[in-house]
């Protein structure tokens, strides 16, 4: 009955790339990998103001940010994703400014304010 | 005169419809069935034919027909094919007649179109890309959907078009007759809903003009309807002329705040500026009409506006500076004085969302002394009972008044649109209408009893003639002004007013449904102050007088310099440099009408909210907002962060706050003339006479219509023309 | 004199010249527009597309069958769209196929990929409409195929047939992020590098999410969240004569019907 309920669920679906769980974690990991052997050489090409250390660790939080990810498909197309940029980058396409966009974070400037501070600033509720 | 004219019957008709609808028993007619293209709709007999194609989804294109103007049927545009009619007729003329099988779209009628299109266009200039009418036309768009794509207009000798000289008609209108299609709708607007007979045609056929007959301005409360009116471009909005095109703007749906009536608005902005205001259909309120200041005393939002916060240095010159300081150089003031040496006065352009959180504000203070503005009697049920001091039958309660008793108001000029409601049931039912006051024009004829108080009196305990009419009324209506009761005998006056409704009440053979006591109100904050439980009138701050005084859009100058002690420490919150700002040691800018959703409640008790249609200007920042952050700063913050929560406090404190769109009745009339009873106050001698008897005294009446250049251009321009010879 | 007397025949013989000349249907559909009343230049030709002859939709209609019954398993449908143009509706599996078919088949010979493009339609199950303009310079003839695909799913690439459809194909996936399988070679191709999303996705605010300048401390190009100082210019031309459905309609679109001739009228 139960098995009944999950396949109904379940739906089919044309692959992109991996068919099953185990591929798609080690397609994953291999972009990983590919950007962090890539690291030190991208860190000099582009004078990064930054050591390997830190990228590798901002390289970490950037796929730690998708770790949740559960559907194939999602994760098959963030890795084409990743391995078109890693292409762009190791090429020299890109140029030191597109680079530094990966370094860069909006997050931080939407912070949550209390009443006060955004009288202040004038913005609205 | 107007009273009864022939076509106008067709549209009384209507009225009439509507009101059998309301309940009345005029007894059911038998609908008429008519085809519309093959397709059956069953309509009331009397109606136009171009009325039963609007029921069947067909809209007839026209230029002269307009709903709530008398037909004319000088277009020719709503032609349309009848069966068995030999040639096309006139839809906005026609009644309906059973079985007719109407064609909107056959060749005859398409044909019909074209020709009349092609005839208004050889005499309509081609300057469709310096119109202001552009993106609005009718012409415009009906060429476009109805007319031809080529025209026999030839212009080989170069002999010219008709052209038509241009008339001044004021500061407001800009007329380029040229462009005119002689629709006469601006006649008719002007001769019918205005009462001013300024308007006419001169010449015929090929010579013919609309104009005033001589150079003179077109004068009336109400002139700038005539501009959405016009369906071309020959009357257009002066103040507007040339600076936005109506496809690049942004409309926001709002409510005015000029008077007390709450119209129903449009507010069209471009780029964070009002570039112009229209009026929104409100069956209840403004049907589609809006008066001048409405319409045109939005360029004071833009004059003398408080951009940033003052505060008064040693020299005694208020100095621009940041919200911060302000505020501590309030908060410093504010906790060295005791909270009952703390008032407050709200004026008469603030929203309820302000005036809940300035409540709050100074009650968490300990202070009890907020005030309204406007005076209001306080003796008797005073402000404790709603009814006192709202508009009770409502304004579309004038439709089915059969008697209209008038004190010491004169609804022309202190609610354009209830005195265009009264004119309509004037000619359309027969409305009786009498005044106790001095004598004003109100547009139409009415019964004038007499200015002094003693009337009133003599009406109150009916030994009055008029109590006899009054009492064969169904429908009477007693309407005291507000500027009737800012005398000092104010309650002695509501108590006679309430005694005279009371006995009509009991006496005539109205029913038990039917409110007779009306008060007009002329601000639009007044009521939602008054529902909020503010103390009406300044008496209480003239008896203690206080050590802070925080004025709230009070602009009136009903406390000045002299009414406070020498040390008293003034702020003033608002959103023009006015008499409030004058007098302040602290000023906190705060935002108009168009620049916040606020809750407005009109005098009739209907909430509406108006709507953000601009930031305000600068450091500017919403009212509520201010008080909620100085709250914070003074140290006892108000409990809301948010509009919700504001709404959600004003629910709490009177639920009919927030339903907006309705009015909230009020009742316990009975106990109000009683406590009534109890008033001490004599009447006084002096005559009962309205602030605003004239034109010109009507476009500047708020802190908004002073500090506009349109408003003053006005002024000035009636003042000549009282003094021109026509 | 000569001169009036040609402006006084002028209108009567042009009247009579398309009497002549004008086919029946094609009158009309001029009526539509123009009621014949008031013509008073030469030239006869209506502002609207000219809608071809019938008998050349009824071959375009044949083909169109022909493509259906020689692949049952991909086409789901085929209609004349805006008048006079062929469309085949296929399944996303079919796309290949059908494509080759088209190309190879000596009764099509479309060899020329005029373009690929595709339509957000974001209420749908399968968001993206695919659309694949061909054109056979032999029989002078343009075809449309149709397919439809969402963002997760794959579209086979057409590379290997028609090696121009390999930017188009490009274009697709930076535009609209379609991903196309065995494409040799698919990367952005308009975006610049680091660009987030598919800026033709109905989603996508026209505006965009970031703004781009140049940072004189940092001394590069800076990416920043969108702060418009100007306001967005947004018009809107809706007139309330707009309410009238039947002058807004083109004649011959099939997915309207088109309105019943009216009696002609001596």
């Amino acid at each position: 009955m139960a098995s009944k309920v999950v396949l109904r669920g379940i739906q089919e679906v044309k692959p992109i790339l991996s068919v099953n769980k185990t591929e798609s974690r080690r397609r994953a990991l291999n972009l990983y990998r590919a950007w962090y052997r890539q690291l030190p050489y991208i860190v000099t090409n582009f004078h990064i103001p930054l050591t390997t250390t830190q990228c590798k660790s901002r390289l970490r939080s950037q796929f730690n940010k998708n770790k949740d990810l559960k559907d194939l498909r999602v994760i098959d197309m963030l890795v084409i994703k990743g391995q078109m940029e890693l292409m762009e980058t190791v090429n020299n396409w890109k140029q030191r400014n597109h680079v530094m966009q990966l370094f860069d974070d909006f997050s931080a400037a939407s912070k949550s304010k209390d009443f006060l501070s955004k009288f202040y600033e004038g913005h609205e509720q | 005169m107007l009273r009864l004219w022939p076509i106008g019957r067709i549209l009384g008709a209507r009225t009439a419809a509507i009101t059998a609808a309301r309940g009345s028993s005029t007894g059911v007619t038998e609908k008429v069935e008519v085809f519309v293209d093959d397709k059956p709709v069953y309509v009331e007999p009397g109606t136009t034919v171009l009325q039963a194609c609007a029921e069947a989804g067909v809209e007839i294109p026209r230029f002269c027909y307009h709903d709530r103007l008398s037909i004319a049927g000088n277009c020719r545009m709503c032609l349309v094919e009848v069966e068995k009619s030999p040639k096309p007729i006139a839809s906005c003329a026609m009644p309906v007649m059973k079985g007719m099988r109407v064609k909107t779209d056959s060749p005859v009628t398409r044909k019909a179109r074209e020709g009349v299109m092609e005839f208004l266009l050889m005499n309509h200039p081609l300057d469709c890309p310096i119109c202001d009418q552009g993106g609005e036309c009718d012409l415009q768009d009906q060429s476009m959907n109805f007319g031809s794509d080529r025209s026999r207009f030839t212009d080989i000798n170069f002999t010219g078009k008709r052209a038509v000289e241009d008339k001044n008609v004021g500061p407001l209108i800009k007329t380029i007759m040229t462009r005119c299609i002689h629709c006469t709708r601006c006649i008719r607007f002007a001769s019918e809903v205005a009462g001013v007979e300024d308007l006419g045609t001169t010449g015929r056929g090929g010579d013919m003009q609309v104009g005033t007959y001589v150079e003179k301005m077109f004068q009336s409360e109400l002139s700038g309807n005539v501009i959405d009116l016009c369906p071309v471009g020959a009357l257009t909005s002066k103040p507007y002329a040339f600076t936005a095109r109506p496809w690049e703007t942004r409309k926001v749906e709002s409510v005015d705040v000029m008077d007390a009536l709450g119209s129903n608005i449009v507010i069209s902005t471009r780029t964070n500026e009002v570039m112009r205001i229209l009026p929104r259909m409100n069956e209840e309120i403004n049907e589609e009409w809006i008066s001048d200041t409405t319409r045109f005393a939005y360029d004071g939002l833009k004059r003398q506006r408080l951009t940033s916060p003052f505060v008064k240095d040693e020299s005694g010159n208020l100095v621009a500076t940041s919200w911060e300081d302000a505020f501590i150089a309030t908060a410093e003031k504010l906790s060295a004085v005791k909270g009952e040496d703390v008032a407050g006065i709200a004026g008469g352009l603030m929203d309820a969302e302000a005036l809940v959180a300035f409540k709050d504000f100074l009650n968490k203070m300990g202070s009890e002394g907020l005030c309204t503005e406007e005076i209001f009697p306080g003796d008797g049920a005073g402000t404790d009972l709603r009814s006192n001091y709202l508009l009770n039958t409502k304004i579309a309660g004038v439709e089915e008044a059969d008697i209209v008793l008038l004190v010491g108001t004169n609804p022309r000029f202190e609610a354009p649109l209830l005195n265009a409601r009264m004119r309509k049931s004037w000619i359309h039912n027969d409305l009786k209408v009498a005044m106790v006051g001095s004598q004003v024009d109100l547009t139409y004829d009415y019964e004038h009893l007499g200015d002094s108080t003693q009337v009133l009196q003599e009406i109150a305990n009916g030994s009055h003639p008029f109590c006899k009419e009054l009492n064969k009324a169904k429908r009477p209506m007693v309407v005291v002004g507000s500027s009737a009761l800012q005398r000092s005998d104010s309650g002695a006056i509501h108590a006679a007013v309430s005694l005279i409704s009371q006995s009509v009440r009991a006496n005539s053979s109205c029913d038990d449904n039917w409110k007779v006591l009306n008060v007009l109100q002329r601000v639009a904050g007044q009521v939602a102050a008054l529902d909020l439980g503010f103390k009406a009138g300044v008496d209480h701050i003239r008896q203690n007088p206080p050590k802070v005084l925080y004025l709230l859009g009070a602009d009136e100058g009903a406390i000045t310099q002299e009414d406070l002690p020498k040390d008293c420490f003034v702020i003033y919150q608002g959103h023009h440099g006015d008499i409030g700002a004058a007098m302040a040691d602290v000023v906190f800018p705060g935002a108009a009408y168009t620049e916040k959703d606020g809750t407005y409640v009109n005098t009739e008790g209907r909430a509406q909210q108006t709507r953000m249609a601009v930031t305000p200007p600068g450091l500017a920042r919403n009212d509520w907002k201010i008080i909620r952050a100085l709250s914070e700063i003074v140290g006892s913050p108000l409990p809301y962060d948010k509009l919700e929560d504001v709404q959600g406090r004003l629910c709490e404190v009177s639920p009919n706050l927030i339903k907006y769109g309705d009015a909230e009745e009020a009742n316990y009339f009975k106990q109000a003339q009683e406590l009534a009873q109890l008033t001490k106050g004599q009447l006084d001698n002096a005559p009962l006479q309205p602030d605003i008897s004239i034109l010109s005294d009507f476009y500047m009446t708020n802190s908004i219509s002073r500090a506009s250049p349109t408003m003053a251009k006005c002024v000035t321009a009636t003042k000549e023309a009282a003094a021109s010879k026509y | 004199m000569a001169s009036r007397l040609c402006r006084l025949i002028r209108p009567a013989v042009a009247g009579l010249a398309r009497c002549s000349q004008m086919p029946r249907r094609a009158t009309a559909a001029l009526q539509h527009v123009r009621f014949d009343s008031t013509t008073a230049g030469e030239s006869l030709k209506p502002t609207i597309k000219n809608v071809a002859q019938t008998v050349e939709i009824a071959q375009l209609e044949k083909f169109g069958h022909y493509v259906a019954e020689n692949l049952p398993k991909f086409v789901q449908e085929v209609r004349i769209s805006a008048g006079d143009e062929l469309d085949i509706l296929v399944h996303p599996e079919g796309i290949f196929p059908t494509i080759s078919f088209l190309k190879n088949h000596h009764t099509g010979q479309f060899l020329n990929i005029i373009d690929i493009t595709t339509m957000d339609v974001p209420t749908r199950k399968y968001r993206f409409e695919m659309i694949y303009m061909l054109m056979s310079l032999h029989f002078n003839s343009r075809i449309k195929v149709r397919s439809y695909t969402d963002e997760l799913t794959p579209v086979d690439s057409i590379t290997s047939e028609f090696h121009g459809a390999n930017w188009m194909e490009r274009e697709v996936w930076d535009m609209f992020g379609v991903f196309f399988a065995n494409h040799p070679d698919l990367r952005r191709i308009l975006t610049d590098y680091g660009f987030e999303g598919h800026p033709f996705r109905k989603d996508f605010p026209l505006s965009g999410y970031v703004e781009v300048r140049y940072d004189d401390e940092e001394r590069r190009v800076v990416v920043e969240p969108l702060e418009l100082a100007q306001e967005f210019r947004k018009f809107e031309y809706s007139s309330p004569w707009e309410t009238f459905p039947k002058f807004r309609l083109t004649e011959g679109d099939p997915e309207t019907p088109a309105p019943k001739e009216p009696e002609a009228k001596s």
